[in-house]
């Protein structure tokens, strides 16, 4: 099986590499089967041969007949090649563990097709040994990519040796496996830019010409959308034409560029035209079928004499100008039809041809979701409001509360209270009454300076009511370097303790054995990491003692270690 | 700097609830309800005066009532001029200040003349004042000019206790204060109050419970004249540690620790099995009992 290394590779992306058993890697190179030999391939400046075998790419320096370099297929992530423009001619494949190894074609008439052989074939190969990769490593990946603090513990505990990769994941994965599973199936397909065609910005060739940046997405939204091309396609390459040289037909034609006033040219884009319009013709006669729309009321209506309207009748003839305007919203109202039927369509069905060219011609679905009970479904959601009926919702017991005055009573702890007889009541209120009915305010005697200055005194920095403000937090007596590091010292024991706590009550061997790994664990991690930070921080004489909570942890898990043990020795004896 | 167009408002919430105050003069002749009121006079005629557009209110909080000492209902700050000459305040001083002065005083005049003494009622009703408090602060922010931004804070001058039965409408007020942006201030002169100190943790104000009553002119002065956005600035006592325990439902003891009913939400220490207040049953699992092995009967075979 898979060994699982546990070095990663900082700071690139973090990957755990699989290792395949080393028997595989040896030099049973002459028993596999070469698919392509390539001469005068230099790699770090040394001449040598290129092979490509069934399972792996490797090179050998001329002369010699070992191989240098040896990669397997399954190992490499992707390949690169260098730029057209470019004097060197190079390969470069990058592999999951980040490394990258470069193949420079030095052949000077023959460089670029053997590069362009090599490419084609590493693309073909490539692919069916990606899926072999776990797809658990890469989730795990995925997860260690995604949370930073997952990651620094994932640091500080399996790197450093104090549990092992499978306790760690052991928890983590069973939460993430079920959703993965339900996601993976769900997962949303990314529908296409309504503007994909705009995206395809030509740029000037610098004489008269124009440049069109064609990429694998655009390619492909423009198969999705306009299958009528995608057949072309399929036609003309590569028998009758290179790929480069459709792209240009195609963007030279008028197909592309729609003037359709004047068609007649000989093309091969003309019978695609022709297809458009007759789904575009299907479409409008087909209507849409949602009883919620009615796309009819939609005519123009213009104002006419005294403000009553004016709709112009169909058939009424149109002007040049208004031809070609109608000519390019009709090629928008297309455009965007196909584009919304193309996201409606199911792309993992591509055998199925019916579902295909029922809607090759861009007609919505909308008629299939309308037959009669499905329509009458919908036309009562639209009809009636759920929580405007009386609706019985689900019976409830109601809460009924004895002593509800419990509740108004605040956490005033019951005081005893300074009660007063009547008599002292009467005398209070009397003696008030006397003395505020001969109230005078006299604000030039409000008090005497002696009190005010205490009362200043008391209230300056050092003073009697400033006491606690002297006080510095902690966190600003304590640099940030050592705070993060207690914070992440936090972390991994917070995690250790969780899978030795998790273990009580211990009912089961399996449960036995790992409360006293992770006993052994705990006293790995003080040894390892929390002596030396206390004594990091007793060196740099930071007096307040950061870590005594720590230590509380971890001793009350040994003493109920201690607790256990004890009581087992006492029932086995 | 405070432009045209801030306006600060201060609400003083007095306690002057006469039970306590007449055992108070009793006890201390050279601090009684007049110094007190003449302490918080000095605090109102310095907001006043600080700036042109500061507004002030002042709210009595009394066993029986709440009453407004300023301003007051019937007077319009226009018609100062003709009514006032014999007022006696011929020092010069602010008109306004002058006049609002002799309105506080006829007015707590006027309400201690009306106190009835009744034996239940011993407690001040602040909560109540602190929520009409809220609700003229309320009505001013309506009255403002377009274009005019008001920031208004509560400072509460407590003599009296607390009183538990106010507690649910206490804390109703504070986070409706605190919603409302409103900082409650507290200056406390006898026994601590744990409902104004969570009010002024909650809203963000400042409690102090002063050491001695006769320097209050000169603690109010000192720490709660200065606005919201001046405190910053100042060198302040630090704000108290508030105690947030929960009491227990069945012997009102502050307990940090404690089991909870699922259905009403009642705080016990100690765990029953039927919550006393809404009577769910509850069921605990027991520990599992390991059952003994049996050896004797492997030696038997």
């Amino acid at each position: 099986m898979f060994n699982v290394d546990r070095r990663l590779k900082f700071p690139s992306a973090l990957i755990l590499c699989l290792h395949y058993p080393a028997c595989l890697l040896v030099m049973a190179a002459l028993s596999e089967e070469v698919l392509l030999v390539v001469k005068r391939v230099r790699q770090r400046k040394q001449d040598g041969t290129l092979y490509l075998m069934t399972e792996r790419i490797a090179w050998g320096p001329e002369g010699k007949d070992r191989f240098t370099v040896s990669h397997l297929y399954a190992d490499i992530r992707c390949q690169k090649i260098s730029p057209d423009g470019k004097s060197k001619i190079q390969l470069q494949l990058v592999l999951h563990t980040g490394e990258s190894t470069t193949f420079h074609f030095a052949n000077e008439s023959t460089a670029l097709k053997d590069r362009d052989a090599a490419k084609d074939l590493l693309q073909q190969l490539l692919p069916k040994f990606k899926k072999k990769a776990n797809k658990q490593l890469e989730e795990k990946n995925k997860m260690l990519q995604e949370d930073p603090v997952l990651f620094q513990l994932y640091k500080d505990l399996v790197v450093s040796q104090v549990i092992s990769a499978e306790e760690f994941w052991a928890s983590r994965l069973k939460l993430s496996s079920v959703e993965h599973s339900l996601s993976n199936n769900s997962k949303q397909e990314v529908g296409i830019s309504a503007a994909f065609l705009a995206d395809i910005r030509p740029q000037t060739d610098g004489c008269n010409g124009l440049k069109y940046n064609l990429t694998s997405d655009i390619i492909e939204s423009i198969f999705k959308t306009y299958p009528a091309v995608k057949q072309k396609y399929a036609e003309n390459v590569p028998h009758n034409l290179t790929e480069k040289e459709f792209w240009t037909r195609f963007f030279q034609s008028h197909y592309f560029h729609r003037d359709r006033i004047n068609t007649g040219q000989q093309d091969i884009f003309s019978e695609c035209a022709k297809q458009d319009e007759k789904g575009l013709k299907s479409m409008v006669v087909q209507g849409v079928k949602n009883p919620m729309v009615d796309l009819l009321s939609l005519e123009d209506k213009t104002l006419d004499e005294g403000y009553g309207s004016l709709t112009v009748g169909p058939n009424s003839s149109k002007t040049v100008k208004e031809n070609s305007n109608s000519a390019i919203i009709k090629r928008f109202n297309h455009h965007s039809a196909m584009v919304l039927a193309a996201g409606l369509r199911k792309v993992d069905a591509p055998s199925d041809q019916a579902s295909e060219t029922s809607s090759t011609d861009g007609n919505s679905r909308d008629s299939d979701f309308f037959q009669p009970p499905i329509k009458k479904v919908k036309l009562q959601e639209a009809i009636e409001y759920e929580d405007l009926q009386n609706g019985s919702g689900p019976k409830t017991i109601a809460l009924n509360l004895k002593k509800s005055d419990r509740y108004s009573h605040g956490p005033v702890p019951l005081q005893s209270h300074h009660y007063s007889t009547s008599q002292d009541i009467i005398n209070s209120v009397s003696c008030i009454q006397e003395e505020i009915s001969c109230y005078k305010p006299c604000l030039t005697r409000v008090m005497p300076s002696s009190a005010a200055s205490s009362a200043i005194t008391a209230l300056s920095p050092g003073g009697l009511l400033m006491q606690a403000g002297t006080q510095q937090a902690v966190s600003q007596l304590v640099p940030t370097d050592v705070q993060s590091e207690l914070k992440h010292l936090y972390t991994a024991a917070g995690e250790l303790l969780r899978h030795f706590w998790s273990c009580f009550p211990v009912n089961t061997p399996f449960l036995e054995e790992k409360v006293v790994k992770m006993r052994s664990n705990l006293e790995r991690f003080q040894s390892t990491k929390l002596r030396p930070f206390q004594e990091k921080i007793q060196r740099e004489y930071l007096s307040t003692n950061l870590t005594s909570h720590l230590d509380e942890m971890i001793q009350a898990a040994y003493n109920k270690f201690h607790a256990w043990q004890t009581r087992r020795m006492a029932r086995k004896t | 700097m405070a432009s045209e167009d801030e306006v600060s408002l201060l609400v003083i919430v007095v306690d002057v609830n006469p039970i306590w105050w007449g055992q108070q003069a009793q006890r201390e002749p050279e601090f009684n309800l007049s110094k007190c009121l003449d302490a918080v006079m000095v605090m109102a005629n310095s907001h006043l005066v600080m700036t042109r557009t500061n507004k002030l209110a002042i709210i009595a909080s009394h066993c029986q009532e709440s009453h407004f000492l300023y301003p007051n209902k019937h007077w319009k700050a226009g018609d100062v001029a003709g009514d006032e000459v014999s007022s006696g305040s011929g020092d010069g001083k602010y008109e306004l200040l002058s006049v609002a002065n002799d309105l506080v005083a006829e007015e707590i005049r006027n309400l201690m003349a009306r106190t009835q003494v009744k034996g239940h009622q011993t407690d001040t009703l602040l909560a109540g004042s602190l929520a009409k408090a809220l609700c003229y602060i309320h009505r001013v922010s309506k009255e403002l000019e377009a274009g005019q931004d008001m920031k208004s804070r509560i400072l509460v001058v407590k003599a009296a206790e607390d009183c538990a039965l106010q507690y649910m409408n206490f804390m109703n007020v504070i986070f409706a204060a605190q919603k409302q942006n409103i900082l409650i201030d507290a200056c406390v002169l006898d026994s601590d109050s744990g409902l104004l100190q969570q009010a002024c943790d909650i809203t963000g104000g400042l409690y102090l419970k002063i050491p001695q009553k006769t320097a209050l002119a000169q603690y109010l002065l000192w720490v709660f004249l200065p606005d919201a956005d001046q405190r910053s600035q100042l060198v302040l006592p630090p704000s108290v540690h508030v105690d947030y325990r929960a009491a227990c439902f069945c012997h009102r003891n502050l307990i940090e620790i404690g089991y909870v009913c699922s259905v009403c939400l009642s705080i016990f220490c100690n765990f029953s099995p039927i919550c006393t207040t809404c009577e769910t049953a509850f069921k605990i699992p027991l520990p599992q009992m390991m059952k003994p092995k049996k050896k004797k009967l492997k030696t038997a075979n």
